[in-house]
C-alpha cells in the first residue's frame, strides 16, 4: 500500500478581485518515482482544473518550475515525493511577482537583472564572419560553462534573506553571472567597469553571506566560492581605486 | 514601489567598498580582543595573582586606560558598519523572522542570533566596559567581589555566552563571506568553530565560577 500524501498548496488569483490568499489541501496517491511535477499535475488533472502552476522541461534545465517545497526553494520536477515527509507544503517562490498560486513571473525580475549586470560580451572586436572562431584555453571554456549552468529558476533570490529584505539587491544570480563574464577573455571590461555594476550594496557588498544561495542551488553552481571569489576582487579594486583616485 | 534606477543620478561605490572593508577588519579586530580577553581573564583560574600580575602589566603601560576607550570606540564603530545591513524596520524584521522560519536553514538562523546578539552586547557590553574602566586598577578581589553580589553574576551569565556566540558566529561569516573558507571545507570549518565557541563559553563560565568562590580576603 502506497502512502496517501497530503498537499497543502498555496491559493491566490491576483486577477480575481474575490480571491484571498489561502492554503488548499490535497490528498493523492502516490506512485512510483513520483516527482512533484507528476503530483501536481494529477492534481490538476484530477481534483482541481484551476490550480496554476509553471512547467516547461520537467527535467531540471528551463527553471520555471521553482517553488518552495516543505520550506526550501527547489525544482518541483527535480524532487521526488520518496525525499518527502507525508505533507508536503507548496509555496510561491517570494520576491518575484505571483502570477497566481504557485506560478510566478521570474522574467521580469531576469530581464532587469540582464540590463543590469549587461549580460552580454562587451568588445570593440568587430566580428568576421569569415574567419575561424578565436581559439580559448579548454580550462578556461570549462570553468566559464561551470557558471554558466545557471538555469534561472530563482530559487538562489527567494532563499536569499538579504533579498527579502532589500528589494534593490542583485542576488547570487546576478553576481555569478558577473563572475562568468569576469573570467571570459572575450569580455573587455575591466575589473573598475565591473565595479561600477557589483561595487555596492546592491552588489556583493550587500552580501551577508547567510549562504542559502549555495544550499539550495537545485544545478550546485559554487556560489559560495564565487560570492568569496567576487567580494575579495572588488573589495581589493577599491583600495586600489583610493589610491589611484 | 520602485523607481527604475537608471534614470537617476549614478550613486557612488567606491565607500560601499571601503566600508565594508572597515566592517570586516573591526570585527576581525574585535574578534582577535575578545579571544585575547577571555584568556587573560581565565588566567585567575589558574591564580588570582597570575590575573593581578597581568592586570597590572596592562595598567602599568598604560595599555588599558587608552586601549580599553579604543576598543570601546572599536566595538560602536563595528556596531554602526554592521547596523547599515540590519533591518530597523518592523516590516523588515518580520520578513527576515518568517524567511528564516520558512526556510529552516542554518546559517540564516546564524544570522538573526547574530543580530538580536549584537544588540544585546551593544547595551551589556557598553555598562561591562564602563564599569570596569572607571573602576581601575583591575583586580582579582574587585572582580570576585562584583560576582559574588550576585547581580553581576547574572549579568555576565547572559553576556558570556552571547558575546561568544556572535565572536564565533562572526568568524565564520567572515571566512565564508571573503572566500578564505571555501565551499568543500565549509562543513569541517563550522563544526571546529562551534566547539571553539563551545570551549570559551566553558572557560568563561569556569573563570565566573572562580570568581563565585574566591576568598575576598587575599
Amino acid at each position: 500500500m502506497s502512502r496517501l500524501l497530503k498537499f497543502n498548496i498555496f491559493r491566490y488569483n491576483p486577477q480575481d478581485e474575490a480571491s484571498v490568499p489561502h492554503m488548499d489541501e490535497f490528498v493523492l496517491e502516490e506512485t512510483d518515482a513520483m516527482t512533484l511535477f507528476i503530483a501536481l499535475n494529477r492534481i490538476r488533472e484530477e481534483q482541481d482544473a484551476s490550480l496554476q502552476f509553471d512547467f516547461c522541461c520537467r527535467a531540471g534545465i528551463c527553471g520555471a518550475c521553482g517553488m518552495v517545497i516543505n520550506g526550501r526553494p527547489g525544482l518541483a520536477c527535480h524532487t521526488k515525493t520518496r525525499d518527502l515527509p507525508g505533507e508536503i507544503t507548496l509555496l510561491p517562490l517570494p520576491v518575484f511577482k505571483l502570477v497566481g498560486d504557485l506560478s510566478v513571473d521570474t522574467g521580469t525580475w531576469f530581464r532587469e537583472m540582464y540590463n543590469k549586470t549587461e549580460s552580454w560580451i562587451h568588445t570593440n572586436k568587430v566580428f568576421d564572419e569569415n574567419a575561424l572562431e578565436e581559439r580559448m584555453d579548454n580550462d578556461v571554456a570549462e570553468s566559464i560553462y561551470e557558471l554558466d549552468r545557471c538555469i534561472e529558476c530563482g530559487c538562489c533570490v527567494s532563499a536569499c534573506g538579504t533579498a527579502r529584505i532589500r528589494e534593490d539587491f542583485m542576488g547570487a544570480v546576478a553576481l555569478n553571472r558577473i563572475g562568468r563574464f569576469l573570467i571570459d577573455p572575450r569580455d573587455q571590461r575591466t575589473e573598475r567597469d565591473y565595479y561600477e555594476i557589483i561595487g555596492n550594496d546592491m552588489g556583493i557588498f550587500g552580501c551577508m553571506g547567510l549562504l542559502a544561495c549555495e544550499d539550495v542551488c537545485p544545478k550546485h553552481l559554487p556560489l559560495q566560492n564565487q560570492l568569496g571569489f567576487l567580494r575579495r576582487k572588488m573589495g581589493i579594486t577599491a583600495i586600489k581605486t583610493l589610491f589611484k583616485g | 514601489m520602485s523607481i527604475d534606477s537608471g534614470v537617476l543620478p549614478g550613486k557612488s561605490s567606491r565607500l560601499d567598498g571601503l566600508l565594508d572593508w572597515m566592517q570586516m577588519l573591526s570585527g576581525a579586530g574585535l574578534i582577535l580582543f575578545m579571544w585575547a580577553h577571555m584568556l587573560l581573564v581565565a588566567s585567575v583560574i589558574v591564580s588570582p595573582d597570575w590575573m593581578n600580575a597581568i592586570a597590572h602589566f596592562f595598567e602599568a603601560t598604560g595599555m588599558a586606560q587608552v586601549g580599553g576607550p579604543l576598543i570601546f570606540l572599536l566595538f560602536l564603530t563595528h556596531f554602526f558598519l554592521a547596523a547599515r545591513k540590519l533591518p530597523f524596520r518592523l516590516e523588515g524584521q518580520k520578513t527576515i523572522w518568517s524567511h528564516a522560519k520558512m526556510m529552516r536553514h542554518g546559517d540564516t538562523w546564524l544570522w538573526i542570533v547574530q543580530a538580536v546578539s549584537a544588540m544585546i552586547i551593544l547595551l551589556m557590553g557598553s555598562i561591562h566596559m564602563w564599569v570596569v574602566l572607571t573602576d581601575l586598577p583591575i583586580t582579582a578581589a574587585k572582580s570576585a567581589a562584583r560576582i559574588q553580589g550576585g547581580f553581576w553574576f547574572v549579568f555576565y551569565m547572559i553576556l558570556l555566552p552571547l558575546t561568544e556566540l556572535h565572536v564565533g558566529i562572526g568568524f565564520y561569516r567572515i571566512g565564508v563571506k571573503w572566500g578564505f573558507i571555501t565551499d568543500d571545507r565549509r562543513g569541517m570549518f563550522k563544526k571546529r568553530e562551534n566547539f571553539l565557541t563551545l570551549a570559551f563559553i566553558v572557560i568563561g563560565f569556569a573563570a565566573l565560577l572562580r570568581f563565585m568562590f574566591l576568598s575576598i580576603a587575599q
